[in-house]
């Protein structure tokens, strides 16, 4: 019996690897496909870097999103703690003569106490992640206003500093057509996304943390018989993905440079759409940060590839993602179809 | 059979979850149901690449390349501007136009510069979401070479030649149109300035017609001494508008002016006017409240403004396109245009009282809506 | 005598309608110490020249309507599929698009009206339960869970409502549309208090009469169980979400009867989120299950009531949001079984205490 339960979470995390995949593939057929077809923008290595530059942010609070959706939990407040962090960051450097590093600490602390409180009504008193984390979401967006109403720029001199600071990519620039030389470059966010990546895909994989991660979201009653703590697996998912938006809402307001209540507006959804593409399952137990990684480029490529092609972005972009969000969906759905009814005949 | 339910009731908790119970039925429609949607989605984006392609390998005549970073679509007048760009910048006149709509945000204006950039775009023009915030991407385009043209709102930026000019309206002259206006009705109706009370709704705080509107109007009101009762931000949006208006109604008994910063706004406040059992005209020593706007784009608008519901409106003329186009000509022959371009701007009323105004020594005549 | 008050209030705390019935009345309360003129209700003539009752209790009645219709399907799709449909914001949006593409032929300022407005709603009802079903097909047929299934419409729905109307904003011509959305020339009542009414009454007699109530309840609660008990979950699901969409349809209606126009950015925004707020609040399970209609339209009225009570306030419509998830967040903690549990325990234990006393 016991075999057989720890049998199941292994297949699963097979699972995981073929929609990984799939989003890889689909990943580069597109771009290629993109490169070929399109040409133009698409074959300068500076277009990839403006996607990741766009969308760090993005980046992180998919992966936080994904560990929520791995632990069988959904998180829809990260958009509004993303505004919130904005806001509060930048009310703090410019009204309140703050220095980067405290508003950091700023950003981390809102993370923390939205996913404590959060990870504590979830977790502890088994309310439904989804009404808390709408509450969540209504509460920082309103906060958000609350804290300061009209958007602003921050004119703060050292942070300024900081998010103009670039990361030349040597050998990527291009000539344009003046026989210019446009240099290609990262912005300090894209590194932090990338380490969140990585730290993350170690802790899913190779960390106890992470394999509990897997359990409780596969399957909270074999969790339990198998000595894991549901309770605080599910709050520490929660925790980590509120912190995580605490770090994107800080990676958000360095790409911007602004607070605005009207930052970050359905993020949420782009993460959660990432992380659907990435190959992480809502039903728990299934998905990969490095596929959120690959759900968001693809996200955002296909939106480039949209415009590119001289569509009306206002209505293309979302019945385009929705399509997309469609076909991964209905493609999970018959994978994974396919898959019991391979262990059913084993069985 | 027996044996079937055994089974899914020893493995409930993971199969109910899968929702494995019937994969037999779903196949063939599953696999339909997938080709019909990525048929539709490739054959959709297969089309318009081809489309492109064919632009790109064999244009009709040298073209010039332009793209345009428009902000959004909040109003009716930004969709006319939208259009007049459109309009201008065909293939027939010799240009592609990479359009992008920024939706509101800055952040998606400024992906959508440096994806210009690397489109290698001949000339950008930009509608700027906010004024401030822009150093860094025109600084890239400047080091790029490729002229940025900014339209509408300003860029405020210390190094002035971080663009290369600017086409759009003087707000701040709309906004002293319309004081000059409402000062000509109010004495000729023999209404003492403290009598007018106003309110001002302002458009989205920081965008240059904001700016430049509630200036117009502070000043005014300072050098008139009109009883300006409150600056309230309506989003240059209906529903706001309304909103706001709704809340300003129950709080202010006395209130008799609305100086609206849009037409889209005073929709909404014409609206809340009369959901509140009042009246708007211009008649307002008979408890009638008076509505003013701006923009003269909105074909709605401009009805209620001949039925006499919107009192005075200052156009705001949203065709820049021919403007930008003249521009560019310019800059293609080498000249140099000049920085700031205001656009021609006309104010209408269908009030008799008040046939011209004077601004600063020039004589505006007030237009039939 | 002691001990059954025990159990009294563990019967009282426990009983479905406590929290709805118990936020109506502190928000009464509330309303009644600020300002007793809260209740009042006035006679009085809107701009068309109706005598018309005004008052907030009548703008609550008015504006919750909508959300006490979608709540009717919103509580189906729950109970049956234990997820919620997160596009009905959205698909609002396109069944009102719709509509006013019939009613306008495609033209943005018609000088009357193309078609009758009965038949731009039915057609309007047809394309809500197209979106419907298209979600109940992805739930039912597909097994995708509820909230990502609806997702996909979520964020098409308002470029398709653009789509259909060319990113025109068509306006109406006719006035008697707007009666809909407003009131009926001679009745003081506003209409959508009737429309609202209706549906709920059609919903509890659709229920009463045939076992729509009791096969839903059996899918959400087990659908193993429910398929050897010969239901067919897929059958039910799909029903629960074609209803919803009809609901959207009826919601639609009003919405844009509001306006005699639509914004598609902007209509039914963030309706989603307080529609599964009033089934939260009405003490049902959102994870699918038994289910109490009455006690979700309660919920729709209380948001609403919560609603106009911060605007009495003075609460901006921005910041108004971060009272509404504190409420929310109290509503939800303090019917949490876990908590209702302590509750009950803390009752039971003053009640041991105050006999041991005696």
């Amino acid at each position: 019996m016991e075999k057989k339960r720890k049998n199941s979470i292994f297949t699963k995390l097979s699972d995981t690897n073929m929609l990984l995949l799939i989003t890889i593939v689909v990943f580069f057929a597109m771009y290629i496909g993109a490169v070929v077809f399109l040409g133009g923008g698409f074959k300068k290595p500076q277009t990839l870097f403006n996607i990741l530059n766009a969308n760090a942010a993005l980046i992180i609070t998919a992966c936080g999103m994904s560990i929520v959706m791995i632990t069988g939990g959904i998180d829809i407040s990260v958009g509004g703690v993303v505004a919130l962090v904005s806001m509060c960051c930048a009310v703090h450097l410019d009204f309140g003569n703050g220095s980067v590093p405290t508003s950091i600490l700023i950003a981390v602390g809102i993370g923390i106490a939205f996913g404590v409180v959060q990870g504590f009504l979830v977790a502890y008193l088994e309310i439904q992640p989804f009404i808390v984390s709408l509450a969540g979401m209504f509460f920082a967006r309103g906060m958000t206003t609350i804290v300061h109403t009209a958007p602003f720029n921050v004119a703060h001199e050292g942070f300024n500093k900081l998010k103009q600071t670039r990361i030349n990519v040597p050998g990527m620039g291009s000539l344009n057509k003046k026989g210019i030389y446009v240099p290609a470059y990262i912005e300090i966010g894209v590194v932090v996304a990338l380490l969140v990546i990585i730290i993350f895909f170690i802790v899913l994989r190779w960390t106890k943390l992470g394999r509990s991660f897997y359990a409780v979201g596969g399957n909270q009653q074999s969790a339990l018989m198998l000595g894991i703590n549901v309770k605080r697996t599910r709050f520490l998912s929660h925790l980590i993905c509120s912190i995580l938006a605490g770090i994107g809402g800080y990676v958000y307001f360095l790409h911007v440079g602004s607070g605005s209540a009207s930052h970050a507006v359905g993020l949420e959804m782009n993460a959660i759409a990432s992380s659907i593409i990435g190959g992480t399952m809502l039903t728990g137990g299934v998905g990969n940060v490095i596929g959120t990684l690959f759900g968001v480029l693809s996200l955002s490529t296909i939106q480039n590839i949209v415009s590119s092609a001289g569509l009306d972005q206002a209505w293309w972009t979302g019945i385009t993602i929705a399509a997309m969000l469609c076909i991964f969906l209905l493609i999970q759905s018959i994978v994974m179809a396919q898959k019991k009814r391979a262990l059913r005949s084993d069985s | 059979m027996k044996k079937h339910i055994t089974w899914i009731q020893h493995k409930l908790g993971i199969q109910h979850k899968l929702g494995l119970q019937h994969k037999l039925q779903i196949q063939p429609k599953a696999w339909i149901l997938i080709l019909f949607v990525m048929a539709a989605l490739f054959g959709g984006c297969g089309r318009d690449s081809d489309h492109t392609e064919a632009q790109a390998e064999n244009p009709p005549e040298p073209s010039v390349v332009v793209g345009f970073s428009q902000l959004g679509a909040e109003s009716d007048w930004r969709s006319a501007n939208t259009d007049s760009m459109l309009q201008t910048f065909t293939r027939e006149n010799g240009y592609t136009l990479i359009y992008e709509n920024g939706q509101q945000q800055q952040s998606k204006q400024i992906t959508a510069i440096r994806k210009f950039i690397q489109q290698d775009v001949d000339y950008i023009v930009l509608a700027p979401e906010k004024e401030t915030g822009w150093e860094s991407v025109l600084e890239e385009a400047r080091n790029a070479e490729i002229p940025v043209i900014i339209v509408d709102r300003r860029v405020a930026a210390a190094d002035k030649n971080l663009y290369t000019c600017w086409v759009g309206s003087d707000f701040e002259l709309e906004g002293k149109k319309m004081c000059a206006w409402l000062g000509s009705f109010a004495e000729a109706h023999g209404i003492a300035p403290e009598e007018l009370h106003i309110v001002n709704i302002q458009g989205t705080i920081g965008s240059t017609a904001q700016i430049g509107r509630t200036r117009g109007l502070a000043n005014a009101a300072r050098e008139n001494g009109w009883d300006l009762m409150e600056e309230i931000s309506g989003d240059f949006t209906e529903t706001r508008g309304r909103e706001v208006m709704s809340m300003l109604l129950d709080k202010y008994d006395n209130l008799n002016v609305v100086y609206c910063e849009n037409d889209n706004m005073a929709l909404g406040v014409l609206d809340a006017i009369e959901e509140a059992g009042r009246t708007a005209g211009s008649d307002i020593a008979n408890g009638e409240i008076m509505v003013v706007s701006f923009d003269g784009v909105n074909e709605e608008a401009r009805e209620l403004a001949r039925a006499g519901k919107i009192s005075c409106i200052a156009e705001c003329n949203p065709l820049h396109g021919p403007r930008v186009e003249a521009l560019i000509r310019q800059l293609e022959a080498g000249e140099e245009p000049e920085k700031h371009n205001y656009v021609d701007e006309k104010i209408f009323s269908a009030e008799e009282a008040v046939r011209e105004i004077e601004i600063d020594g020039v004589t505006y005549k007030v237009e039939k809506p | 005598m002691n001990k059954n008050s025990g159990s009294l209030v563990k019967r009282l705390v426990g009983h479905q309608l406590f929290i709805p019935i118990l936020a109506i009345i502190l928000l009464a309360v509330v309303n009644l110490i600020n300002d007793p003129g809260f209740f009042r209700i006035t006679v009085g003539t809107n701009n068309a020249g109706n005598t018309v009752l005004s008052g907030y209790l009548i703008t609550i009645l008015d504006f919750g309507s909508e959300l006490a219709i979608l709540a009717l399907g919103m509580t189906l799709v729950t109970a049956a599929a234990g997820g919620q449909d997160i596009s009905v914001g959205a698909t609002i949006a396109i069944t009102g698009s719709a509509m006013l593409r019939i009613l306008c032929g495609g033209v943005a300022r018609p000088e009357k009206i193309a078609a009758p407005i009965i038949v731009a709603f039915l057609f309007g009802c047809v394309v809500g339960m197209l979106c419907g079903a298209f979600n109940g097909a992805l739930v039912a047929i597909f097994k995708i869970q509820p909230m990502i299934a609806t997702l996909i419409l979520f964020t098409a729905g308002r470029s398709i409502a653009a789509w259909i109307n060319n990113n025109e904003l068509p306006i109406v011509p006719d006035p008697r549309f707007a009666y809909f959305g407003g009131f009926i020339p001679g009745i003081p009542i506003p209409t959508t208090v009737f429309i609202a009414a209706a549906c709920i009454v059609i919903m509890l007699l659709v229920l009463k009469f045939t076992n729509l109530g009791l096969y839903t309840q059996a899918v959400g609660i087990n659908e193993n169980s429910a398929r050897l008990n010969g239901i067919n979950p897929t059958k039910i699901k799909f029903l629960a979400f074609v209803i919803l969409g009809l609901c959207v349809a009826v919601a639609a209606l009003i919405k844009v009867s509001r306006l005699s126009t639509i914004n598609y950015s902007v209509i039914a925004k963030d309706i989603e989120m307080d529609a599964i707020l009033a089934v939260a609040l009405g003490g049902n399970a959102l994870s699918g299950g038994r289910f109490n209609i009455m006690a979700s339209i309660l919920g729709a009225y209380v948001i609403q009531f919560l609603t106009t009570t911060l605007y009495k306030f003075n609460v901006s419509s921005d910041a108004l949001a971060a009272y509404k998830a504190v409420v929310v967040i109290l509503l939800v903690v303090f019917s949490a079984p876990i908590v209702r549990e302590k509750i009950g325990k803390f009752g039971r234990r003053r009640a041991s205490a105050r006999e041991a006393r005696g």
